[in-house]
């Protein structure tokens, strides 16, 4: 590879970081806080490519040829280009399951007041899921509440509210689900908002620990969000 | 007759190829729109170009700062800041990694100019595991993602320093200098100063190690899709087998160590210890990691100092986590 292959596939590198991250692309990938890393980053990438190109003089340091291994630099470009791959969804979430850890504090969390001229308490998928492992659940009882997430199935039949979680990047990805007890009709990945009531959490189809579950009384499909993470 | 014999040759260039390349991938985007709808293509795609994006800006802090060492530090100063004996330097240099904030793509390409610029292999490397594990940064993510046990974050400090320490040991007594291969550096025409000379380092390391960090971006992202959640949680119960795959799982997870501390406060099943060994693990041995250091120090150094870094870090882990957690 010479010098202005290797000058090229930079300017291309940094070309894409740049795009993906001035846009709303990057969101798919990583933590919203880490733009600021990625604009610089895509920013220098492209500076030292497009430097390199102007600066090179054509056959002038054929003689060292740079090293093969930089022909990937065009995976993730091509990657990028091609499949644009979005946020992760159910199919990732039936992999990354876990059980949720009960809160260690003796006094149950509270869900505090209803959203503002509503009459039911939106609440992350998380701190829904976390509030049912609690022994006393009864800061839930008689509430209405609202969750925001994407559809999953479940193994032997319905559905999870779903939402992915990550701390850095989609390689830490974690899911965290709650069952929907009771008829919903949609489709695996399909954004919705469920308002509902607590119901007891359901053993797991084939590990048998304790998922959290929420009976829906209404299911409203919803566009996605800008960040499909955050929760 | 020279140039007759040039042209009849007719080597394909690189820029050519680069430009087919580059048409065959625009071609794939309209002429295959359906093609990368699968669901396990898809969360492929996603996981690996977010092992790249993620530890881009990483890796280009760690070619600034190498380029830096390399072209704008004197030999001079190292040789003043570090002790002369390597059995003292390595400590000195293993403490240093407290000031590198960054992740594991920022200390390979570091440690190969400090080895450049005649530190002691063995100092060099103590700082190349010390300083992804024990900086600052990566101290106050494991203490945020461990809240109910603040030990968690004593315990990853001293494990993955008595690491970086033991290995620069071990290399100052058994390493030979010819498993080393630091990249050799053409250097640049006369008449070019320094502005130029960074440069031509930045551009060849971004180059080199982008490619590297690729490679472990592949290996990561496939892994990942292949080894389901569920075979891990089977495990859990089993205290020597559970540090083990989890010291196994943080190799083949490739997760940046500024963010390896929610990913282990999230395996909630396992006990602290094992998640200790995911936590001293994988700073200092992952694919991604050990692609990068074969691309920087060469093959016959990675297959040795990878294999022998994952027995001392288990073993220190399982020590530190016996005795503080």
């Amino acid at each position: 590879m010479n010098r202005l292959t290797q000058h090229l596939l930079l300017v291309l590198l940094g070309g894409v970081v740049l795009r993906v991250s001035l846009g709303q692309g990057y969101l798919a990938y990583v933590q919203a806080g880490f733009r600021p890393l990625l604009v610089a980053a895509g920013a220098v990438v492209l500076a030292v490519g497009l430097v390199g190109v102007l600066r090179t003089r054509p056959g002038a340091d054929d003689a060292h040829p740079g090293p093969r291994v930089a022909w990937l630099l065009l995976a993730p470009v091509a990657v990028l280009l091609v499949v644009a791959p979005g946020p992760l969804g159910a199919w990732t979430a039936e992999r990354q399951a876990a059980p949720v850890a009960a809160p260690r504090s003796g006094t149950p969390l509270g869900i505090g007041a209803d959203d503002p001229g509503e009459s039911h308490r939106t609440l992350t998928l998380s701190g829904y899921a976390v509030r049912t492992q609690q022994s006393d659940t009864s800061p839930l009882a008689g509430r209405d509440i609202r969750l925001v997430g994407f559809l999953s199935p479940r193994e032997g039949g319905g559905w999870y509210l779903t939402r992915i979680r990550i701390a850095c990047c989609a390689a830490d990805a974690s899911a965290v689900r709650v069952v929907l007890d009771g008829e919903v009709a949609g489709r695996a990945d399909q954004w919705v908002e469920v308002v509902g009531r607590y119901a007891p959490s359901l053993p797991h189809p084939t590990e048998g620990y304790p998922e959290p579950a929420i009976t829906p009384d209404a299911v409203r499909p919803v566009p996605a969000p800008a960040d499909g993470y955050e929760d | 007759m020279r140039s007759e014999v040039q042209v009849t040759r007719s080597r394909v260039r690189p820029t050519d190829v680069l430009v087919v390349l580059l048409l065959a991938v625009v071609a794939a985007r309209f002429l295959l729109p359906g093609a990368f709808d699968g669901p396990a293509l898809r969360a492929w795609s996603t996981v690996f170009v977010a092992v790249c994006l993620q530890a881009l800006p990483f890796l280009v802090l760690g070619v600034l700062l190498s380029a830096a060492i390399g072209t704008l530090v004197p030999p001079s100063f190292f040789a003043r800041a570090l002790p002369g004996r390597p059995a003292l330097a390595v400590p000195v240099a293993g403490a240093a990694g407290l000031v590198l904030p960054g992740c594991e793509c920022a200390s390979v390409p570091v440690a190969g100019s400090l080895v450049r610029r005649g530190v002691a292999p063995a100092a060099a490397l103590a700082f190349l595991l010390s300083a992804p594990a024990i900086n600052p940064v990566v101290l106050v993510a494991t203490a945020v993602a461990f809240p109910d046990d603040p030990e968690m974050v004593a315990a990853r400090f001293v494990a993955s320093l008595a690491v970086a320490v033991v290995m620069g040991w071990l290399w100052t007594a058994f390493g030979r200098g010819e498993w080393l291969r630091p990249p050799v550096r053409h250097e640049h025409a006369a008449g070019t100063g320094r502005a130029a000379a960074f440069l031509g380092a930045v551009q060849h390391d971004l180059v080199h190690a982008g490619g590297f960090l690729v490679v472990g971006g592949l290996t990561a992202a496939t892994l990942q899709v292949v080894v389901p959640r569920a075979w891990l949680d089977a495990v859990a119960d089993e205290p020597v087998l559970a540090l083990l795959v989890l010291a196994a799982l943080a190799v083949v997870l490739a997760i940046c160590s500024e963010a390896d501390a929610f990913v282990a406060a999230g395996l909630t099943s396992f006990s602290l210890s094992a998640r200790l060994a995911f936590l001293v693990v994988g700073p200092a041995v992952d694919v991604k990691l050990v692609a990068l250091q074969a691309g920087t120090f060469g093959t016959r150094f990675a297959v040795r100092f990878a294999p022998a870094t994952f027995v001392v870090a288990v073993a220190a882990a399982a020590l530190v986590g016996w005795w503080l957690l």
